[in-house]
């Protein structure tokens, strides 16, 4: 049974079937041929009882979120200011493309709205002031994956749903692991520049007074992002009220913007309600997937199948890994998140490992995923926003982003407070 | 005929998307207020269970928009690699299955609207909601969502008798993530 459906989800994704269509049809295959029971008739209770939830609501809340930080002009100021702070180092720009990135993913939800927003700011700026176009590009690319790490994350949140995990402990986990790239990131720039000052551009300086004058635009969203996340562990609201709260606060900081009309709202509903839908059918699919996937005891095989390896849980680990890696050379992330974690994960706490350490680890693989050609979804909204150049040199420029997140991966294995330590202290 | 239909379709879908956002922003409304109110010590209660149901009606109405936006994610890794036959072939075989499916689920899900009639069923909570009005909803939606892909399909296959390749691929076909965006 495993054969098989590994063999017909790879057949199906490859014959461009949409995701969310292929994980309903792999279930009702797994009905048909591997369970005597008529788990078909569950299918409409599943549907119905995986998408009545207030969990997942703070999904298109924090994407609503997104949306109107995004095309209320925040971003465009955010950097600005961060432009100020930080082009005095190795690099310059691509220092507030790094630090642009890592803000917007601490208070929107998406990767891909993360790296968009930034690489349309940035990318007029690096032509003009002489950038290397790889590392300038790249920075973006991967600062754009911040956004499924630091909370709040979507991603972290459809993994605690599928996963019955906490999610306010998971986007604990998630903080400083995040915020360690962040700055490794800013080092392995600063590093690169140091050796090979033409990549970096013309340096340039602000004075203190442009500086601090810079920094009213990032109070909003310090604001924004201590609300959302301070509510949820003073244990004032749920995640899904936070995001409903921060929801509120970014209208209003875009309206002080001046950034509000009747149709930048328009845009940002019909943003909010494409992108859920897109999300809810994968989930739902992955969901009956599931469903059906335990009653034909697909765990007991998967079991038998892994005792029979005769690996320790390092080794099971270590394969673990380097299927995804592989798997996310080629499939899109959310995807590859909703159909392996039913499979995957319980097999992983089977082995002793801790729930939401492995889902910050599974975050780091999946960041790498969304870099890595040849399907890597930020390498390709980063390119599109540049509108001149080969695809291939935002790739080149993403290489030793990659390699931080590798390092990462060593780091939480060998460390695994890096992540726990914030969820067991607080 | 079929261009005027798909127009409609669409700015149906679209309006569609747009009520549904605007429930969105109410159920923000409907949080806050309770957040607010609970600060006061007053609890209103529900909205968490409100919540639950809005999420079902969003994820069953929006599905259709996602559709005729060409949102739902597919893999194209090997659809851009064809010419335009290969393609208009894999975009139909998507079409159809997701037709088939859509009809499946809207199927399977109408004996637990019709359970909750039947029954009666309340929701066990303060707040006692009639289920079959949250259910008949997001029934609804998954109905619509069919109905939909069907049309989809009649129309693709119309469309690719007469050999419009173009229009079947502004139907049916696959849009990266930026192209959504812009």
């Amino acid at each position: 049974m495993i054969t098989a459906v590994t063999v017909s989800l790879l057949g199906l994704l490859a014959l461009s079937i949409p995701v969310g269509i292929v994980l309903f049809l792999l279930g009702i295959g797994v009905d048909q041929f591997f369970t005597p029971f008529p788990l078909l008739r569950g299918l409409g209770q599943v549907v119905w009882s995986s998408s009545n939830s207030s969990t997942l609501i703070a999904i298109p809340f924090f994407v609503l979120l997104g949306e109107v930080l995004v095309r209320g002009g925040i971003a465009a100021k955010t950097y600005e200011a961060l432009d100020k702070w930080f082009s005095w180092l190795p690099g310059g720009l691509v220092h507030a493309n790094i630090g642009t990135a890592t803000m917007f993913s601490a208070t929107s939800g998406s990767s891909v709205a993360t790296a968009a927003t930034v690489a349309t700011v940035a990318m007029p700026q690096a032509d003009k002031l002489g950038y290397d176009p790889k590392l300038f590009s790249g920075a973006i690319a991967a600062g754009g994956t911040l956004g499924i790490m630091i909370p709040p994350s979507i991603n972290l949140i459809v993994y605690g749903f599928l996963t019955e995990t906490s999610i306010p402990r998971l986007f604990l986990a998630g903080l400083v692991p995040g915020l360690v790239m962040a700055v490794a990131f800013m080092l392995v720039t600063a590093a690169i520049c140091k050796v090979k000052p033409s990549l970096g551009g013309q340096s340039r300086s602000f004075s203190w007074a442009e500086r601090f004058g810079g920094l009213r635009h990032l109070v909003p969203i310090f604001l924004l992002f201590f609300v959302v996340i301070g509510s949820i562990y003073a244990g004032w609201a749920t995640p899904t009220e936070s995001a409903a709260v921060g929801v509120a606060i970014a209208m209003i900081i875009a309206a002080f913007n001046k950034g509000v009309s009747n149709e930048m709202i328009k845009m940002c509903l019909l943003g909010t309600v494409r992108i859920t839908a897109m999300i809810m059918l994968v989930i739902i699919g992955a969901y009956f997937l599931n469903f059906t996937l335990t009653a034909a005891g697909m765990g007991r095989e998967l079991k038998e199948l892994l005792v029979g390896l005769d690996l320790s849980p390092m080794g099971t680990l270590l394969v673990v890994i380097l299927l995804y890696i592989v798997l996310g050379f080629f499939i899109e992330t959310l995807s590859l998140m909703v159909a392996t974690i039913p499979i995957i994960v319980p097999i992983m706490t089977a082995m002793g490992f801790d729930k939401v350490w492995f889902g910050i680890l599974l975050i780091v693989l999946i960041e790498m995923a969304l870099i890595t050609p040849p399907v890597g979804l930020n390498l390709y909204v980063v390119q599109g926003a540049r509108k001149s150049g080969q695809l291939s040199e935002v790739m080149l420029g993403a290489v030793p982003y990659v390699l931080v997140m590798l390092a990462m991966i060593v780091g939480l294995i060998f460390l695994p407070e890096i992540a726990l330590f914030l969820p067991d202290y607080l | 005929m079929s261009q005027k239909l798909i127009a409609a379709i669409r700015r149906t879908n679209r309006l569609i998307a747009l009520l549904v956002g605007l429930v969105l922003m109410g159920s923000v409304a409907l949080i806050i207020a309770e957040i607010l109110l609970r600060e006061v010590g007053i609890s209103l209660g529900g909205s968490e269970e409100i919540s639950g149901y809005v999420m079902a009606g969003v994820a069953s109405w929006g599905l259709s928009f996602a559709l005729t936006e060409l949102a739902h994610v597919r893999i194209d890794l090997i659809r851009i690699k064809l010419k335009q036959r290969g393609k208009a072939f894999l975009d139909l075989l998507a079409i159809v299955t997701l037709a088939a499916v859509a009809t499946i689920v809207a199927i399977q899900c109408w004996p637990v609207l019709s359970k909750t009639i039947e029954r009666g069923s309340t929701a066990n909570t303060p707040l006692e909601t009639p289920l079959w009005i949250p259910q008949l909803i997001w029934f609804s939606g998954w109905l619509w969502f069919a109905l939909c892909s069907c049309a989809l399909v009649i129309l693709t296959l119309v469309l690719l008798m007469r050999r419009n390749f173009d229009t079947a691929d502004s139907l049916v076909g696959a849009r990266s993530e930026l192209e959504l965006e812009s």
